[in-house]
């Protein structure tokens, strides 16, 4: 059955995705509008299956690399659609979201039948607020990413892709998605601190995943800083954008992999 | 001279780019990961073989807090007057008719009765809220630091520990003005399962502890580690390594507890001198692993002394260089931590105030100034960001079509 629904949401997403590719293509707006719809059909399979997986495992979606990405790509999707509810705009986007969100689904199926009991340690309320907003910052700079991609396609070919955004207007989109994941990423850090505290007795402990997300939060500073202080805007911002995007993903998922650290658990992948 | 220099961007960026990049070296450096090889010799010669409390590392934090404070020093007011309708020179203008110009800046989300609208204009203060938050924390960090106190203990189920008595607690960390002696507390380990099953989670240690505070306040408390108890400001954990415990019955001076340490999947020792003074070593052998869930089952102890091996039977009484000595039984030991740390509120207020600030960034703050008495003329307007597209859509406001964008 999980499996059926979690097939359900990507063949729903791969359609959505052919969708957008067609409708910007050939410039039809009803295209567009359908595949956002399918895309958000594909949701109901997706959070079933989701909520199958949580009652059989006894937790949430956050304990080995199939949970961990196809949750991140549920609430990609979620965020996106709804946001595309309100803005035609947004939902252009959708020709750059749902392709990342069909890859999140198809890297996390590798390990589609591992199920793994959770640590004692989760047994926290800060577990909610620190994952919770660790998923946050990864659809907002997911987020930011496809808006600063589509602002350079854009740019580079400004009148193959009427139907996207001004590029003033994406560059602010980006801007703003980076906003939000400075802030969800600075929740995420204290979140896990005052969870660390409480189960350690200490609130910082220098673990690779610690240090590099607060490495990430210092470069999203950084890229911030050029925005607001020398007015940096545009391609460079775009650029830097993708930068930001790179160091997250490094702090969300490629330090769980490759180093030894407390956070190993969450992209166990065997 | 310097003051401009701490309060130049480039400084700034420098500090922050010089921090991340350490910080991303010193958590890929092999010596600091979990059973990574020693630290190199060049690294100690440059005192990187603990890269966050290194010199290096100290003075960029200091030197970012120098240049955070130069940065905010000041800006309190230039925002003030921004927010009263004092627009720097960067502003956008708009031309047009008044009225116009006012429900278009208010489909916008400006606000106002008089000439100055203003949009979220709370959030102006954003940044600087998140720098000040930077600004507490680094100093709440120091301030903890300071204060705080902890070390790590082992008990045996059964056995009662002040934590004040010689070589109770090791591995203590202590700053330099906390307490010179351990907390004044008594521990007693009623009941330890080093794989106690909770449902919904992988098994782990679960403890039942009795703790005597100061005054003889006694208080008893169930700890695993997701969380600890907190008595009179002393937080105990429970922390993860765990062994087996010989326990010795030595006639007129009770029991004592000896932590045996893991030396191969099968066998576990302690180092002890007997009663006598002499070097001795008590060897226990298990039939399962030692970590095994099921537990160590059947055990053979014995007594390594001067080249004598001697197997130890419970009760039976055994030669310790003293008084007649039995052991009494193969437990478990569990470890345990102690906390305190009075300068942590610090450490949450630097937190909250960033993430206060964080959040007032997220909204699009602006002040828009209108032409006096609402006739044509032009409004200048102060926006954080999105400048551009507000005077786009002011563009294409007045030039009789919608704001651009696609249909569908």
């Amino acid at each position: 059955m999980q499996s059926l629904l979690f097939w359900a949401a990507v063949t729903a997403y791969a359609l959505a995705t052919a969708g957008f590719f067609l409708g910007l293509a050939f410039e039809q707006p009803a295209w567009r509008r359908a595949a956002h719809l399918v895309a958000l059909a594909g949701l109901a399979p997706h959070a079933a299956v989701i909520g199958l997986r949580w009652a059989e495992v006894g937790h949430g979606p956050y304990n080995t690399r199939y949970e961990v990405l196809s949750f991140q790509a549920f609430l990609l999707v979620a965020a996106w659609g709804l946001l595309a509810l309100r803005s035609a705009n947004v939902r252009s986007l959708g020709v750059l979201v749902l392709p990342v969100a069909f890859l999140l689904m198809g890297f996390s199926v590798s390990t589609f039948g591992l199920k793994k009991e959770v640590p004692i340690i989760f047994k926290s309320w800060w577990l909610v607020l620190h994952i919770g907003f660790a998923k946050l910052f990864g659809v907002s700079i997911l987020l930011a990413a496809c808006t600063a991609g589509a602002f350079l396609w854009r740019r580079r070919r400004p009148g193959a892709l009427p139907s996207l955004p001004s590029q003033a207007r994406l560059d602010l989109y980006a801007h703003q998605f980076l906003l939000s994941a400075f802030l969800f990423l600075g929740v995420m850090i204290a979140a896990g601190a005052l969870w660390a505290n409480q189960s350690w007795g200490r609130y910082w402990g220098w673990d690779p995943i610690e240090t590099t997300s607060l490495v990430t939060w210092i470069a999203f500073g950084v890229i911030l800083h050029f925005r607001v202080l020398h007015r940096w805007e545009g391609a460079r911002m775009a650029w830097l954008t993708l930068v930001a995007l790179a160091f997250a993903l490094v702090t969300l998922y490629v330090v769980a992999v490759m180093v030894p650290t407390i956070h190993n658990s969450y992209m166990v992948g065997s | 001279m310097l003051w401009r220099t701490l309060r130049s961007a480039a400084l700034a960026r420098a500090i922050l780019i010089s921090l991340a990049a350490f910080g991303a070296l010193g958590a890929w450096a092999p010596w600091v990961q979990d059973g990574g090889p020693p630290a190199p010799a060049w690294a100690v010669a440059l005192r990187l073989d603990h890269p966050f409390s290194s010199p290096w590392f100290l003075a960029g934090v200091a030197a970012l807090f120098a240049s955070t404070f130069a940065c905010t020093w000041g800006r309190r007011g230039r925002i003030a007057a921004v927010r009263r309708g004092e627009l720097p020179g960067t502003a956008l203008r708009l031309e047009g008719d008044g009225a116009a110009l006012r429900r278009f800046l208010e489909d916008q989300g400006f606000a106002g009765a008089g000439p100055v609208l203003r949009r979220h204009g709370l959030a102006l203060w954003g940044g600087w809220v998140l720098h000040v938050g930077l600004l507490v924390l680094i100093a709440g960090v120091l301030l903890q630091q300071v204060l705080h106190d902890g070390g790590t203990f082992v008990l045996t189920e059964g056995e009662v520990r002040s934590l004040r008595d010689p070589g109770a607690v090791f591995q203590v960390e202590r700053g330099p003005l906390a307490p010179a002696q351990p907390p004044d507390l008594s521990v007693l380990l009623e009941r330890f399962d080093p794989e106690r099953k909770q449902a919904g989670y992988a098994p782990d240690r679960l403890s039942q502890l009795r703790l005597t505070g100061e005054g003889g306040r006694e208080r008893r408390a169930t700890i695993d580690r997701a969380s600890g108890v907190d008595v009179d400001g002393v937080v105990i954990h429970q922390a993860i390594r765990t062994g087996l415990s010989l326990t010795l019955e030595i006639a007129g001076m009770g029991t004592r507890a000896v932590a045996l340490q893991k030396r191969t999947a099968h066998e576990a020792s302690a180092e002890v001198r007997d009663q006598g003074g002499r070097a001795a070593r008590f060897v226990v052998t298990t039939e399962r692993a030692l970590d095994d869930p099921r537990g160590p089952g059947q055990l053979l102890v014995r007594l390594e002394r001067g080249g004598e091996t001697t197997f130890l039977t419970s009760g039976a009484p055994f030669d310790f260089g003293g008084p007649p000595t039995r052991t009494t039984g193969v437990r478990r030991w569990g470890s345990f931590t102690y906390d305190r740390s009075p300068g942590l509120p610090a450490v949450l207020a630097g937190f909250a105030i960033i993430l206060l600030g964080c959040a007032l960034l997220v909204f699009p703050a602006g002040v828009a100034v209108l032409p006096a008495g609402g006739e044509a003329g032009q409004a200048a307007v102060h926006v954080l960001r999105g400048a551009a597209v507000l005077e786009g859509d002011w563009r294409a406001l007045t030039a009789g079509s919608a704001p651009a964008g696609p249909p569908g």
